[in-house]
């Protein structure tokens, strides 16, 4: 009698699934999304995009250097037709003049310390005349972001220049969202931290 | 005439004999019907083996006509499921190549996007979660694992006052999981790359309990992975989908490295912390990186595990 | 030839008919005990379709009750072999017997054990691939490699000594030494190895300061001395109680003072470990620390360890008094060292070895209802097999099944009438 109440038991039973764990939402594809940040004048080049915003004497007066004016906290004072530029280079407001890398004589180069002319398409050099370790580990390869073929006779590996991810006026990378947390099987994971970030 | 002896009063009686073989009858029928129906659920079992599954050979006694035939299987069984026909390939270690990580824990910023690009790459399950990469926020001023935080979430990070380490198979050059394996079923490629032949795993979870840095996982049941998110590009040892019942880890995107292309966590990574390549190749970013770089940390050094993946700071 | 093999094949179809011969309480117990069993068997059909997840392990914790109960029996299994060397090195007649009982738990107990490793499996259809020759046994790197042969090994060795021992007395025929000497003598050898090599299982993870210490091995042996004795003086009880086979109390008392020697080096162990992990405040510590205080507000095993810390103390406390002689105060001693060192194997040894993980994370572990009707199961169905064998194998010592009797109709309903001395061997 036990056995066959057992075995009833048992058929009813068997079409119970187990209760779903939670529901975990895909992750957002702006996490999985590869693309450099910034956008430089090399890449609008090959692209062959405008490039008007790099058309400086569509504005300028060609041979008259366009003057730089300070506040009286000897802060530079961003022209309103450039007021997308944010001035930030360097604590301090140590690199607080534009022609310490643009080119008063020519307003489509830029210039190096030392006298040389450098490209908007050759910024490396530019930005390694004075972040030299930098520069150094990004011709080797251990700074910044490359992608595609680690293995050259296979393939190009696609190097990421530095306008890339900073931003020439305001280099430091800004933060930004963090993707969201795991999810354990069983229950929240916990961690032996004592620096639990509240959200 | 002779008095008879009255029956022997013994319970060995027809009718209570009868009784008694019928209960035991009727037990031995209930009992019986019972087993059987305690294995109904089993009415449900879609996943288990083929027969041509359940003998399928070892991966290293595969002949590369054997190796054709677990192929198709595969891709005709990922179309099924999928509604997606994958590429599979059984790809090779290559020559003169071993493969090391070097992670720059000055760049690191904890956005995590490295762990869904791999979950992405590696068609790792949804529900229930599994991500071979793990990122802890360390406090500064200790490398002490104990201190790290593992489900911070934050609208900006990095956060001041932390730097974050994220944490995959190290592939170990003396892997205590591969030692521990009581089928061998995970092993070290000689380019460095620890496997896993998903079809061999028995699914004991020895080696999860023997990793030192919590690199391995198990498909406690049956993995989900959406398919508009499919990645059909897949190779044996890598990321062709697993089944329940199985581990599964970080294997440096086995499908993409060894057709000599950067692992999905490096390329995603917004800020170039990741490095990879070829360690016996002098002009590699991640030769450059140890000959150059001063502070230098393998993650538990002191479990004598040599791993091949290096964390460094810049300052 | 052929009538030996006939001979044979009748011996097991007279013992597998006397298994479901009994009165109603045999009955009433085996039918408990397949009810458990079947309800377990359902448990682990659904765990077959939907995996483990239907435990209540995860990445985090990835052993739970199945690895646990398969230790606490590996150590049942090693010990009922302990009786053994009393018997044939120091030549205790009075054991002489008992040494089948002991044995035959032995044999359930390893049963219990391969049941336990084969529903943690989570791919026992690829079982064969442990198989040497046939599959990859990573022999002699994995531990676990050494442990699925020693443990199918000691299931033989004993299987074949009990056989062959119950065999011989049912043929009323002296059992020749070669037979079973050399085979004994293994089998007191192998049980140290089972429980060693089960110990090295975890001692072997350097990853996992907690289990990574010498000490394991040690306590392993000592609490599966303890316990496994405990287990077999109260079944020694039980059939003496529900059959009439003679059983001295001079047997019991042996067997007390191997569970009292072994509770007190137990326990001295644990002083050991406590002070090791708690002294040089080493963040190797830090699953200890889980243990006994809790860490950062997860405590959810500390009422389990010091329970099972209480446990032992009481046993031993009364093992060590002259009370423990009354048999009375033996069972408290047993029942209380039993559970205190299940606890002590399961939540004291297998969870906190994962809490905290190698990274550092705290994932808790409960079992599952399913996981618990499995293992449930599994219990029963050992004790199911242990009872059958005991059921078999008295009524053979006891001369009431032998090859003299056969083509007698079989014993039926309540135990009959008592029959003279077993006849000397």
């Amino acid at each position: 009698m036990v056995f066959l109440g057992l075995g009833g038991f048992f058929i009813v039973n068997s079409a119970a699934r187990p209760a779903a764990g939670k529901e975990i939402p895909l992750v957002d594809v702006k996490f999985l999304d590869r693309t450099a940040s910034r956008r430089t004048y090399a890449d609008l080049v090959k692209a062959n995009e405008d490039l008007s915003d790099y058309d400086c004497y569509g504005c300028h007066e060609k041979g008259k250097p366009p003057p730089i004016r300070y506040d009286a906290n000897q802060k530079i004072i961003v022209p309103k037709e450039h007021s997308d530029v944010v001035m930030g280079h360097g604590s301090h407001d140590r690199n607080n003049l534009c022609y310490n890398c643009h080119n008063e004589q020519n307003l489509l180069t830029l210039q190096v310390r030392d006298g040389r002319e450098v490209g908007f398409d050759n910024i490396p050099q530019l930005c390694g005349s004075c972040h030299g370790p930098n520069l150094r580990d990004w011709e080797a390869g251990a700074h910044g972001r490359t992608s595609g073929y680690w293995d050259r006779s296979l393939g190009t590996a696609d190097r990421l220049s530095c306008a890339n991810c900073h931003n020439p006026h305001a280099p430091r990378i800004p933060t930004r969202e963090s993707a969201p947390a795991p999810h354990s099987l069983h229950g929240p994971a916990g961690t032996s931290s004592p620096h639990e970030t509240t959200h | 005439m002779t008095p008879t002896l009255p029956p022997p009063d013994d319970k060995t009686s027809d009718t209570s004999m009868s009784r008694r073989n019928f209960l035991r009858g009727a037990a031995a029928f209930g009992g019986l019907t019972a087993l059987a129906a305690s294995l109904a659920p089993l009415r449900q079992l879609e996943d288990f083996s083929s027969s041509e599954q359940f003998l399928q050979k070892y991966y290293k006694e595969l002949t590369p006509d054997d190796m054709t035939k677990v192929i198709g299987r595969i891709e005709r069984e990922v179309q099924k499921e999928y509604g997606i026909r994958p590429h599979v390939r059984d790809l090779k270690p290559m020559d003169g190549v071993e493969f090391v990580y070097c992670l720059n824990l000055t760049r690191c910023i904890g956005c995590r996007k490295c762990v869904h690009a791999c979950v992405n790459e590696n068609n790792q399950s949804r529900n229930p979660e599994i991500q071979y990469i793990r990122v802890l926020k360390m406090p500064h001023g200790s490398m002490d694992v104990e201190k790290g935080d593992h489900t911070y979430e934050a609208k900006s990070v990095p956060e001041k006052g932390f730097f974050y380490m994220p944490v995959q198979c190290q592939q170990c050059q003396n892997p205590p999981c591969v030692k521990v394996c009581p089928v061998n079923a995970t092993w070290q490629e000689k380019d460095g790359i620890t496997v896993i032949d998903y079809d061999w795993c028995i699914g004991c979870r020895y080696c999860e309990a023997a990793c030192p840095y919590w690199a391995r996982r198990f498909n406690f049941t049956k993995p989900e992975i959406p398919k508009e998110r499919l990645n059909p590009n897949m190779a044996y040892l890598g990321n062709r989908p697993r089944k329940q019942g199985v581990m599964e880890k970080c294997h440096f995107c086995i499908q993409r490295t060894r057709a000599g292309k950067y692992p999905a966590c490096l390329e995603v990574c917004p800020v170039g912390a990741r490095k990879f390549g070829n360690i016996l190749d002098p002009e590699s970013e991640v030769s450059y990186i140890m000959r150059e770089k001063r502070v230098f940390i393998q993650l538990k050094e002191e479990m004598g595990t040599s791993p091949r993946f290096f964390y460094y700071f810049d300052k | 030839m052929i009538t030996a093999a006939r001979n044979y094949l009748i011996f097991i179809r007279r013992c597998t008919r006397i298994a479901f011969v009994g009165d109603w309480r045999y009955y009433a117990w085996m039918g408990l005990l397949t009810v458990i069993s079947l309800l377990g068997l359902n448990a682990y059909a659904k765990q077959l379709v939907h995996g483990l997840i239907v435990t209540g392990m995860s990445d985090e914790v990835s052993w739970g009750v199945y690895i646990a109960n398969f230790t606490f029996l590996v150590g049942v299994a090693a010990a009922a072999v302990m009786m053994v060397i009393p018997v044939y090195i120091y030549d205790n007649e009075e054991l002489h017997d008992l040494v089948i009982f002991g044995e035959l738990l032995a044999v359930a107990a390893i049963i219990m054990c391969l049941a336990f490793v084969t529903v943690d499996l989570g791919r026992p259809d690829r079982f064969w691939h442990l198989i040497p020759g046939i599959g990859q046994l990573n022999f002699p790197r994995s531990m676990l490699s050494w442990d699925v042969i020693v443990l199918n090994g000691y299931l033989l060795l004993n299987v074949h000594i009990c056989g062959y021992l119950l065999y011989c007395r049912y043929q009323n025929r002296k059992p020749g030494k070669w037979f079973y000497i050399p085979f004994v003598f293994t089998a007191i050898v192998w049980a140290v190895s089972i429980h060693t090599v089960t110990a090295f299982l975890y001692v072997g993870l350097g990853g996992r300061p907690f289990w990574n210490a010498s000490i394991v091995g040690p306590r392993f042996l000592a609490s599966a001395f303890t316990a496994g004795p405990a287990i077999i003086i109260l079944a020694l009880q039980i059939i003496r109680h529900f059959t009439r086979y003679r059983i001295t109390d001079k047997a019991l008392l042996t067997l007390r003072s191997i569970v009292q020697v072994s509770m007190i080096i137990n326990v001295f162990l644990l002083l050991c470990e406590v002070f090791k992990e708690f002294y040089s405040g080493t963040t190797h510590g830090v699953s200890a620390r889980y243990l006994f205080l809790g860490l950062h507000g997860y405590h959810a095993l500390v009422p389990w360890i010091w329970t099972a810390i209480a446990l032992n103390l009481v046993a031993m406390v009364i093992l060590v008094l002259p009370v423990s002689r009354g048999l009375r105060w033996l069972d408290v001693a047993c029942v209380l060292s039993i559970v205190g060192i299940w606890i002590e194997k399961g939540m004291g040894l297998v969870i906190p070895g994962f809490i905290p993980t190698p990274l550092g994370a705290i994932v808790e572990y409960v079992p599952s209802l399913n996981e618990t009707l499995v293992c449930l199961g599994i219990w029963a169905f050992g004790l199911l097999c242990y009872t059958i064998f005991l059921r078999m194998s008295v009524p053979i010592l006891q001369g009431r099944i032998a090859k003299s009797n056969e083509g007698q109709p079989e014993l039926q309903g309540d135990a009959p009438a008592p029959l003279p001395d077993p006849l000397p061997h």
